[in-house]
């Protein structure tokens, strides 16, 4: 028989076959075998010889027919078969990059950005829009969190456009819309987000249904199914869309939708299954990232708690050491007042009945005026040792000077000195130790005349941004900022005890009540004390 | 003549109020602990009592608060080297406080005021 095709050439030169060419493999024009399998069995000439063949009457001639057929049968499925698991290694590979990026996330945002493009990349599951809801425990709700994709052809050829020209992964993809677009997406979406909350007790809907269900749901024919909510469907606008419930260890986390808005692609069973693969590593990866966030809120608390815990740790330790000076002073108190009363005591008894003649009546005027200035100093430590613990409430500022001039008043008259307050009404009550400040009140106008007589201090009170202030000013007496320095200075050389202590221990006095004391000397004369008062409690500041 | 008991665990203030209360016209009695105290107020009346607050291993607080309801009509003035004791509020009890001194005219002071407030007191029937 005269044959067609060239099967039966033990080779063939480049022209002989119209299915081989001069620059194809070498092996197709040397090897019958090959050429056989490879072309001439979807060669047309191949198929007439082999009717020629059958035609001769041949027995062998229908088996080798059968053979034919099936071999090309085999080889379509084989081809499929390669298809289909050339896909499947992409979505492997994919899936795995995937799940590496969100493996390594513990942002919400981050996984939320990365899952979203997923489900959008042509390189990811290429579909138009996606919105992602969540469970909302405390409101008993599924609610709209995020969505991504175009809302209309000229913005999607944009976005389409843009992502051509850029060769990027997933992960750089998922960076970029973290990045420049999720708060844009966000507001984008907003009026639709907004609408898409559905309460769980809502067991009609078909988000409900879905979740509850635990299975995606391909939804189709949205404005006439039954089903589906006719709003529900008017707000998403597109007639097939995919719900894609998130279960992360049996618990439910959210859903996904997503759509072909733009291109109206038909979702195949394929793309279904290899999302519904996706959203368990979705699931779990916005779960973590929700319990991350949750253990940071915790731990944010556990850090506070801690530091107030050392915070009162260090209060207690500081309020031993308080209580302890207090009993160390208490003590001294006792220790030292006692022999001081009974040697100016005893002192003040032989004084009376001392002629003036006698030479020894100015030692013992001596012994007297030792003792009582030892007493000062002991009141003054003492004093100090009372600071350590103020005791705040409201009082009224006119009552509280008022009262240190009238403790004072019988050492004014002794000495002759005038004190002038001006009264103030309508000012707010101060928060303060009363005790403590009238001290100081009474010890600065005293510091400020002692040593001198017939002096005159002015003292008045008045508002200042929502505080009182008591200022105490003497009229010419000239002292130097360098001697306010060390009048402000404990146990300063120039300083006696007893006088000297007085200014210091009362800036320190107010100092813990968080009252400054500001000391002015004017080059012309006269020094200013001011008292700054609080009007409100330390919290309400 | 008005007669003061006087309880001080300190031997030389017991003489000084002695002699300097004495010099003022009052009968003078003293005490150096509140067993002494009692002994003494239960031998005869007085008509005021000047205890100091902190007696060797005792509290005079303690001896204050027998006193207000034992011998209520009889004022108590309470002397302390420590003016906290203000504060304390069982010290308020009392009918004066002094913090001690060597100058004895405040605890005169005191004494003659509570004792014109106490006579005024009688004369009303309170």
């Amino acid at each position: 028989m005269d044959w067609e095709c060239c099967w039966n050439r033990d080779y063939v030169a480049p022209g002989d076959c119209p299915h081989v060419f001069a620059d194809e493999d070498e092996e197709l024009l040397l090897s019958k075998q090959a050429r056989i399998l490879e072309k001439c069995c979807e060669c047309d000439r191949f198929k007439r010889d082999l009717i020629n063949f059958r035609n001769s009457g041949n027995p062998w001639a229908s088996v080798v027919f059968i053979i034919n057929e099936e071999y090309l049968l085999q080889k379509a499925q084989i081809q499929s078969l390669i298809s289909f698991l050339d896909n499947k290694t992409l979505e492997v590979r994919f899936l795995h990059e995937l799940g590496s990026v969100l493996q390594s996330s513990v942002d919400l945002d981050e996984v939320l950005s990365v899952a979203l493009t997923a489900i959008t990349a042509g390189k990811g599951f290429g579909m138009n829009r996606a919105f992602l809801l969540l469970v909302n425990r405390e409101e008993a709700q599924l609610k709209g969190h995020l969505a991504i994709g175009p809302r209309n052809i000229e913005e999607a050829s944009q976005a389409w456009d843009e992502i051509s020209r850029n060769d990027l992964d997933l992960k750089t993809l998922a960076q970029n819309f973290r990045k420049n677009k999720l708060t844009a997406e966000k507001a984008k979406f907003h009026d639709v987000l907004e609408q898409l909350s559905i309460p769980f007790s809502n067991h009609e809907h078909i988000l409900i249904k879905a979740l509850e269900s635990r299975h995606p749901l391909l939804v189709e024919h949205a404005f006439l199914n039954p089903e589906v909510d006719l709003e529900f469907a008017r707000l998403l606008n597109v007639d097939t869309f995919l719900i894609m419930p998130l279960i992360s260890r049996n618990r439910k986390v959210g859903l996904i939708i997503a759509d072909n808005c733009i291109t109206h692609r038909p979702i195949s069973a394929e793309d279904m299954q290899s999302l519904e693969t996706f959203t368990f590593t979705v699931a779990f990866a916005i779960e973590r990232a929700a319990l991350y966030d949750r253990l940071q809120v915790e731990l944010n608390k556990a850090t506070e708690a801690n530091n107030k815990l050392k915070e009162q740790q260090e209060l207690i330790v500081k309020m031993e050491k308080m209580a302890l000076v207090g009993r160390i002073t208490s003590s001294i108190a006792h220790s030292i007042r006692n022999p001081l009363m009974i040697i100016g005591g005893f002192a003040r008894s032989i004084l009376k009945n001392t002629p003036s003649t006698d030479p020894k009546k100015n030692y013992i005027e001596s012994i007297l005026g030792e003792a009582s200035q030892l007493e000062r100093v002991l009141d003054e430590i003492l004093n100090y040792s009372d600071s350590l613990y103020p005791t705040k409430d409201f009082w009224d500022v006119n009552q509280l000077v008022e009262s240190s001039i009238r403790d004072a008043q019988k050492l004014f008259l002794e000495k002759g000195w005038v004190c002038h307050f001006n009264h103030a009404d309508g000012l707010p009550m101060v928060y303060v130790d009363f005790k403590q400040v009238s001290y100081c009140v009474r010890a600065l106008i005293q510091n400020d005349l002692e040593g001198r007589t017939g002096e005159e201090v002015g003292v008045k009170v008045y508002e200042y941004y929502g505080d009182v202030r008591i200022v105490i000013e003497d009229y010419g007496h000239k002292i130097s900022q360098e001697e306010i320095d060390k009048l402000l200075t404990p146990f300063s050389e120039t300083n006696e005890m007893g006088n000297g202590l007085g200014v210091a221990l009362c800036r320190s006095m107010l100092e813990k009540q968080g009252v400054p004391l500001d000391v002015f000397a004017s080059p012309e004369g006269g020094i200013t004390y001011t008292i700054t008062l609080p009007t409100r409690k330390e919290e309400q500041l | 003549m008005k007669k003061i008991l006087v309880v001080d665990d300190e031997a030389n203030i017991r003489i000084l109020y002695a002699d300097e209360l004495a010099e003022e016209g009052y009968e003078v009695v003293t005490a150096a602990n509140t067993a002494e105290a009692v002994e003494k107020l239960q031998e005869s009346e007085f008509d005021l009592t000047v205890l100091d607050i902190k007696l060797k291993n005792e509290s005079g607080i303690e001896l204050l608060q027998k006193l207000v309801k034992e011998r209520h009509d009889m004022p108590v003035i309470l002397c302390s080297a420590f003016s906290c004791y203000k504060d304390d509020f069982s010290a308020w009890l009392a009918d004066g406080y002094i913090v001690k001194s060597g100058n004895l005219d405040e605890l005169k002071q005191e004494i003659a005021r509570v004792l014109e407030k106490k006579s005024q007191r009688v004369k009303v029937g309170i």
